[in-house]
């Protein structure tokens, strides 16, 4: 059976792993999604370079690793004078690797809504901004919802890595708790229910906007 | 002098009535007017030298086989498409001039589509009111009466507050002319907008046009649609691999086509 009192001894520790991975996820997860929209605007604008600086920034960040992306923030940097602590630079490192996803998909989404959509509404003398906001977006976010939810729940799991650079979040504190007390299983399984406790209501709330919004058509 | 030149500018395309009307008004009748126009889609030549003038209040319809460049003829005229070389004027304005405001232009030009693309996450009256308020920057209540105008007129005024899913073809395509008319543009661009209803749902449609073009409207119809061009249309284009064959009466054109092609064209979508 699972040895709870290693939660209760560690709690300090737990808690506050638990509320960096929180705060990080939460900061990242607003980030990305701000910065990915941008990303996938500039992708799709009927401007040339704008499409450049898109595609080079997502086919770049998406495939290398995060840790990579990290590691440079974090040591890399510095030499140039600019340094941040673990946890800045971690969430910093997530909002650039996960706005690239978060980009995809809602470029993915936009592109879903049908072109006669975009036409209708720039015959109708909308302007290009006019109509993403009232007719492209509105349709994009609802397709865009499931993938975009998969994203924020790769960001809070993604999150673990950045304990190697001394973040202070959830996989950090399990590290220290487990170099400490000599467990190794119970300690990791009860970091795994506390992810759960971020990401499952995460899950929960994504599945519930998809429904509310597919009924409201 | 100048008349003659103003003939041969237009491509020889003979003494008709509406040229000297067009002079004689100092230009102030020509509505859109293609001038040596050609289109590209890279190496192949979608438009080749189109001249075509039409005037306040025509109503011409352009008909021509599958891929002859009909939708494409007409989504250049409120620059869905650009054309590659030429001139193309709309009330005078040149639609490809980078100092034309494209978006004022299109206020003046309405469009309906075969596939209706009406928002489907608005209601019938948010799809009507959409433009009118931010492009005309109409108050709210201006444009929602405006919108119940237009659904009277359409014959629909109780499916203000349907979604376009809850509605038959028919009527989502009369929801799509009222809200090409709420702007109320000066053209009325119609790209086959009957070619995607059922059979007893086009008569409706096309009375809504039908009326549209006796009020004066200045109206450009690709439709294979025979009785609507014999009753209302004034002229009808004939294309055919992106040329303009034929610049008829309808009612001649129907009943003796000059060109070989459209004799051959004519013959085929009226025999099934
Ligand atoms: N974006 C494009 N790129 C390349 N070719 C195109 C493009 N759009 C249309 N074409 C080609 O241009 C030609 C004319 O197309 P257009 O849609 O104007 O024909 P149409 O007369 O309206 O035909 P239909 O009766 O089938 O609607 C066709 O051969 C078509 O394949
Ligand atoms: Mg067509």
């Amino acid at each position: 059976m699972l040895d709870f009192t290693i939660l209760t001894e560690n709690w300090d520790m737990y808690a506050e792993g638990f509320k960096v991975t929180l705060l990080c996820s939460l900061l990242a997860l607003i980030g990305s999604f701000l910065l990915g929209t941008i990303l996938a605007v500039f992708r799709i604008a009927p401007i040339k370079p704008l499409n450049w600086i898109g595609t080079i920034y997502v086919e770049f960040f998406r495939n290398i690793p995060l840790l990579i992306i990290a590691f440079t923030i974090f040591v890399g940097l510095p030499t140039l004078g600019i340094s941040f602590d673990g946890f800045q630079a971690g969430t910093i490192a997530l909002i650039i690797y996960t706005s690239a996803f978060i980009a995809e998909a809602i470029r993915a989404g936009i592109l879903a809504v049908h072109k006669g959509q975009t036409e209708a509404a720039r015959s109708s003398g909308l302007t290009y901004i006019e109509t993403m906001r009232y007719v492209i977006l509105p349709q994009a976010i609802k397709i865009v919802i499931p993938p975009l939810g998969n994203q924020f729940i790769n960001l809070v799991k993604n999150s673990s890595i950045l304990s190697v650079i001394a973040a202070g979040e959830l996989m950090y504190q399990a590290d220290l708790i487990s170099l400490r007390t000599y467990v190794v299983f119970d300690v990791y399984i009860i970091v795994a229910l506390l992810y759960l406790v971020i990401t499952l209501p995460l899950s929960y709330g994504v599945n519930y906007l998809e429904k509310r919004l597919a009924k409201s058509n | 002098m100048i008349y003659l030149i103003t003939i041969v500018l237009n491509g020889g395309n003979s003494f008709k009535k509406a040229n000297i009307e067009g002079f004689w008004g100092f230009g102030g009748n020509q509505m859109i007017e293609f001038k040596n126009a050609n289109k590209y889609y890279g190496d192949f030549h979608v438009l080749k030298d189109i001249n075509l003038t039409i005037n306040k209040g025509e109503v011409v319809v352009i008909i021509g086989p599958s891929g002859s460049g009909k939708s494409t003829l007409l989504r250049c005229i409120n620059r869905l498409e650009t054309i590659s070389e030429g001139s193309l004027t709309v009330n005078g304005i040149e639609v490809n001039d980078k100092k034309t405001d494209i978006n004022k232009l299109r206020r003046e030009i309405g469009m309906v589509f075969q596939h209706f693309y009406l928002y489907p996450h608005k209601t019938v009256l948010d799809n009507i009111t959409l433009a009118p308020i931010k492009a005309l920057g109409q108050s709210k209540e201006e444009a929602k009466k405006t919108a119940h105008a237009y659904l009277k007129k359409v014959g629909i005024p109780d499916k203000a507050d349907s979604f376009p899913s809850q509605l038959s073809g028919g009527q989502q395509q009369r929801v799509a002319i009222a809200r090409g008319l709420a702007m109320h543009p000066e053209i009325m661009l119609f790209d086959e907008p009957t070619s995607a209803l059922d059979p007893e749902m086009i008569g409706e449609v096309l009375d809504v046009m039908k009326s549209l073009a006796k009020e004066g409207m200045t109206m450009v119809v690709v439709t294979h649609e025979m009785g609507f061009a014999k009753e209302v249309a004034d002229r009808i284009i004939f294309i055919d691999k992106g040329q303009i064959l034929e610049d008829a009466d309808p009612t001649e054109f129907y009943v003796e086509p000059k060109e070989e092609r459209a004799k051959a064209f004519l013959s085929r979508i009226l025999n099934h």
